[in-house]
């Protein structure tokens, strides 16, 4: 347990609250993710390589990146254009809008998942005006991308709007006087102030998009090399009894959240330090 | 280039920020507005730089003889240095500078060398010239502000207005930047007006003080014609302390505090109720009468830790006052607390 | 020197925002505005509509019929159960990070932070998959548990440990910021007065978080009922006994059952609905609190 380096004062109770912490912690999420590494570690080199390459598998991967991306680049200009709407003007129904924007949090994924699908189905009340011009949303990884931008939403909104309520309104008032006109203030200014911003907002909804799952399984349809994502692949060789399988395949996604983990960090990191006064 | 704005009225919801204002500003002046903070005196700034407009029915703005009402900030070619600079935290000192040059329209665009020359020249007048290369956080208060100031004239502006330009600052840096633009002031010549709440910033560096109270002029003219002559109660008591007595006019003759003297402009005033004013260095204190109009009184707290000495003075009649010596006078009359002096109220006001 | 409006700053600076120089042509801002509310409205308010359009589709009584459902009912036990459990030992365990975290400083600190949100970062698959590994019939502990008769994996253990894992970061999430901004004078003047350790922190702290800690824990609730993913991997699937409402929705709408699954997921809809609500009072609270405390803090903070 570590020990505080300075123990502040008469404050009680740091023994029981890391205990308690660490314990829990240990239990809970460590060990089992430990489980998960030691596992991984168990599997010859060569079947990991054989798992993880298989077309398959591949086809997941791709899928699974691929939509998460797209999903995410949507988010990060439509969710830019509502976090903008949302902290700059005001307009009936704004503070519902802004309340609604949590909903893909709130909502469990399945429930999202079978309403998409609902609507998004040939028949449905979307659905039945794209069929007409030859798209087929649902079952398709054009389905897949709507439910990942569904879900990435809230993601950017929500990362964006402090940043943009932050806004100095004399930074634009100064570039105005200087004889910049508003899309110049727009792109040299205001841009690169919010741009780390909108980045960290644009990975978390891509990790989020990674791995997720209720949401997408309905609309997709789930056909092998086509709409099928990494998550469900791990299912199926779960319940194939494929323990190694599963697990090759959940090491190369976790090692992918991680990585956009840490940047996010770094680029959480690198805002902060040009966020310093001004 | 001149500035005039006339008849401009500004409300924002239901509160009247200025009413009915209408101001000169001669060409190469530079110009306080000074007031206390809602005073209207920012609001009337901004609506000279355009980031603001007046309400419906106000008369026009003028930049020598041309009505830049309708224009757009950008289009009026101001200076303005904000209150908390609004540097672009992004960009390097050089690329803050050159910013005015570099969003200019395609034609009107200096070449890349003709803005290096021009950012650099004003770098040096401003003396940052050594930190071209540094971001906004890394410069002091003081240095920030010198920036904004060269953001502000790399534009040519044919006028300078700055908000509060020392109000972020502290006492020792204000002072010494305070000469800096006076002098930069007296080199470049452009009509400035800069706003402040602080009496002394604007008395000493301003070629006229215009003092602003709830949205009106109060008076406009030189740091002298405030000071000395000032024409109503808000300016006498916003410019520094003042004794306040309440007192009667009978006859040309004004009288308080168990004394009465002449008034100084005796024509004009009514007989009646009157409100009379004598700032803290302009009471003289005496131990015996001296033959000029005087009233008893006895001196309670002495402040003498400074370069003068702050003496709370009880008058007989009941008033309390406050009086300014040197120490030097302090000692050669002998003074303590409980002292029994005469006061002789110099340079008195008068309002009914 | 009268008394400057402290509103007028602030009307200066909203107005200063709206005052033609720093504000788009009003084609901009009505395409903007539109955009906004055609794109929210096409992922948030339609599927929301669907929910129940398509739950009420057959009519109220169908819908009525398929909510007392015995397997419905039971999927709705199991979630309110899971909920029980979990919730409180989220809160307990994030209140205690916490006050370790802000409250002292010890080397890993930082570390530590990092590692509570490391159950964001999982996707709840493989969060489902390493209870499975673990305590699975081919898993590490698996013979063992079976020798006992204990089963975890298919069984409602496992569906509780695996939420316990997706729920673990929410409160001490939300908790962590702010007890850090609040810093501990507070804390040292109550012991400084002799106070105890336990009422100290329910005098003192617990007033100071509680608008956090309820905002954690109506974040971590709705998760705790919602979950599919992790919960799918761990349950088996099986009718009445481990499924979940989520799970009972996937069962339901797999076997073409659409108004039952529809109905089963305008309840959770209606949670969600409950839990942005009950968010949004709580921010609108919060948000009061802080003007309040900033109208009796000191006045330099407004200029």
């Amino acid at each position: 347990m570590p020990i505080p380096t300075r123990k502040r004062g008469v404050l009680p109770g740091f023994g029981l609250a890391m205990g308690f912490t660490l314990s829990y912690l240990s239990l809970i999420v460590l060990i089992p993710l430990a489980a998960l590494v030691l596992r991984s570690a168990s599997i010859p080199g060569g079947d990991f390589w054989r798992t993880v390459t298989d077309p398959r598998v591949l086809a997941s991967y791709r899928l699974s990146f691929g939509a998460s991306l797209v999903a995410a680049l949507v988010n990060a200009l439509f969710g830019f254009i509502v976090a903008w709407s949302l902290v700059r003007y005001s307009f009936p129904g704004r503070k519902l809008l802004d309340a609604m924007v949590d909903l893909p949090f709130a909502m469990p994924t399945a429930v999202s998942g079978i309403a998409l699908t609902a609507i998004y189905a040939p028949n449905g009340w979307i659905g039945r005006w794209l069929a007409p011009l030859g798209i087929q949303a649902a079952y398709s990884p054009l389905g897949v991308t709507i439910a990942l931008t569904l879900i990435g939403l809230p993601f950017v909104v929500r990362t964006l709007q402090p940043t943009l309520e932050d806004l100095d309104p004399e930074i634009e008032e100064a570039a105005a006087s200087l004889g910049a006109g508003r899309l110049q203030t727009f792109v040299r200014v205001i841009l690169p102030m919010i741009f780390p911003t909108l980045l960290t907002g644009f990975a978390l909804a891509f990790a989020r998009g990674l791995g997720e799952y209720g949401s997408v399984v309905f609309i997709a349809g789930n056909m092998p090399m086509k709409t099928e994502i990494a998550p469900l692949l791990i299912i199926t060789k779960l319940e194939q009894y494929d323990y190694a399988g599963a697990t090759a395949i959940a090491v190369v996604m976790l090692a992918a959240s991680f990585l956009l983990l840490l940047s996010i960090n770094g680029l959480q990191w690198w805002s902060g330090r040009h966020a310093t006064a001004g | 280039m001149s500035i005039s704005v006339q008849r401009i009225t500004k409300t924002f919801g239901t509160f009247r920020a200025l009413d009915d204002v209408s101001l000169h500003v001669a060409a190469g002046e530079l110009l306080a507005l000074l007031g206390p903070s809602g005073s209207g005196k920012t609001t009337l700034l901004r609506i000279i730089a355009g980031l603001e407009r007046p309400d419906r029915g106000s008369g026009p703005i003028r930049f020598h003889d041309e009505d830049v009402a309708h224009r757009h900030v950008g289009d009026r070619r101001v200076g303005f240095v904000f209150q908390h600079y609004a540097l672009f935290r992004h960009m390097s000192v050089f690329e803050n500078v050159a910013f005015g040059l570099r969003v200019r329209p395609r034609r009107e665009r200096p070449s890349r060398a003709e803005i290096d020359a021009k950012v650099h020249k004003l770098l040096k007048l401003v003396q940052l010239d050594f930190l071209a290369n540094r971001y906004p956080q890394q410069l002091s208060g003081g240095q920030r502000q010198r920036v904004a100031l060269a953001r502000a004239l790399a534009m040519e502006p044919k006028v300078l207005l700055l908000d509060e330009p020392f109000g972020a600052l502290d006492a020792k840096v204000r002072r010494q930047l305070r000469g800096w633009l006076r002098r930069l002031h007296d080199e470049i010549h452009v009509t400035s007006v800069f706003v402040t709440h602080d009496q002394e910033e604007a008395l000493e560096l301003a070629d006229r003080v215009v003092v602003m109270n709830d949205g009106r002029i109060e008076q406009i003219g030189t740091p002298d014609e405030v000071f000395h002559r000032p024409q109503t109660r808000f300016v006498l008591n916003f410019l520094g302390e003042v004794n306040r007595f309440h007192g009667r006019l009978e006859n040309g003759m004004v009288h308080f505090a168990a004394m009465a003297c002449p008034t100084p402009e005796p024509n004009g005033m009514a007989d009646g109720p009157a409100e009379v004013f004598v700032r803290p260095h302009d009471v003289q204190i005496d131990v015996q009468r001296n033959g000029h109009p005087c009233f008893p009184a006895r001196i309670g707290h002495v402040h003498s830790a400074g370069p003068l000495v702050r003496l709370e003075l009880i008058a007989d009649s009941g008033e309390m006052l406050l009086a300014e010596m040197t120490q030097e006078r302090y000692r050669a009359l002998g003074l303590a607390p409980e002292s029994r002096v005469y006061v002789t109220p110099g340079d008195i006001k008068i309002f009914t | 020197m009268p008394a400057a409006p402290t509103t007028l700053d602030r009307s200066k600076t909203v107005a200063g925002r709206r005052a033609g120089a720093t504000t788009e042509p009003w084609w901009i801002r009505g395409l903007l505005i539109g955009v906004t509310v055609v794109f929210l409205g096409a992922f948030l308010f339609v599927p929301l509509l669907a929910v129940f359009a398509q739950a009420l589709s057959k009519g109220v009584a169908a819908y009525f019929h398929s909510l007392i459902d015995a397997d419905a009912l039971a999927s709705i036990r199991l979630t309110l159960l899971t909920a029980a459990i979990s919730v409180p030992a989220s809160a307990l365990v994030g209140v205690a990070a916490a006050w370790a975290i802000t409250k002292f400083d010890f080397v890993g600190k930082s570390l530590l932070i990092t590692v509570i949100d490391l159950p964001f970062t999982v996707s709840p698959v493989v969060a489902g998959l390493i209870f499975v590994l673990l305590f699975g019939r081919r898993g590490w502990l698996g013979p063992w548990l079976d020798a006992q008769g204990i089963q975890i994996i298919f069984a409602v253990p496992g569906i509780v440990l695996v939420t316990l894992f997706v729920t673990f970061p929410f409160v001490a999430r939300e908790l962590i910021p702010l007890m850090q901004a609040q810093g501990t004078e507070e804390e040292e003047a109550a012991r400084v007065l002799g106070a105890s350790g336990w009422r100290m922190f329910r005098r003192v702290t617990l007033p100071n978080i509680k608008w956090a800690l309820l905002y954690g824990v109506i974040l971590c609730n709705a998760r705790a009922m919602g979950e599919f993913g992790a919960v799918s991997v761990v349950s088996g699937h099986i009718r009445g006994h481990t499924n979940t409402m989520p799970l009972h929705v996937e069962i339901l709408y797999n076997d073409y059952e659409f108004v039952g699954a529809f109905t089963v997921a305008s309840l959770l809809a209606m949670l969600a609905l409950v839990t942005l609500v009950a968010k949004s009072i709580i921010e609108w609270r919060a948000a009061r609190q802080m003007a309040a405390a900033e109208l009796t803090g000191p006045r330099d903070e407004l200029e």
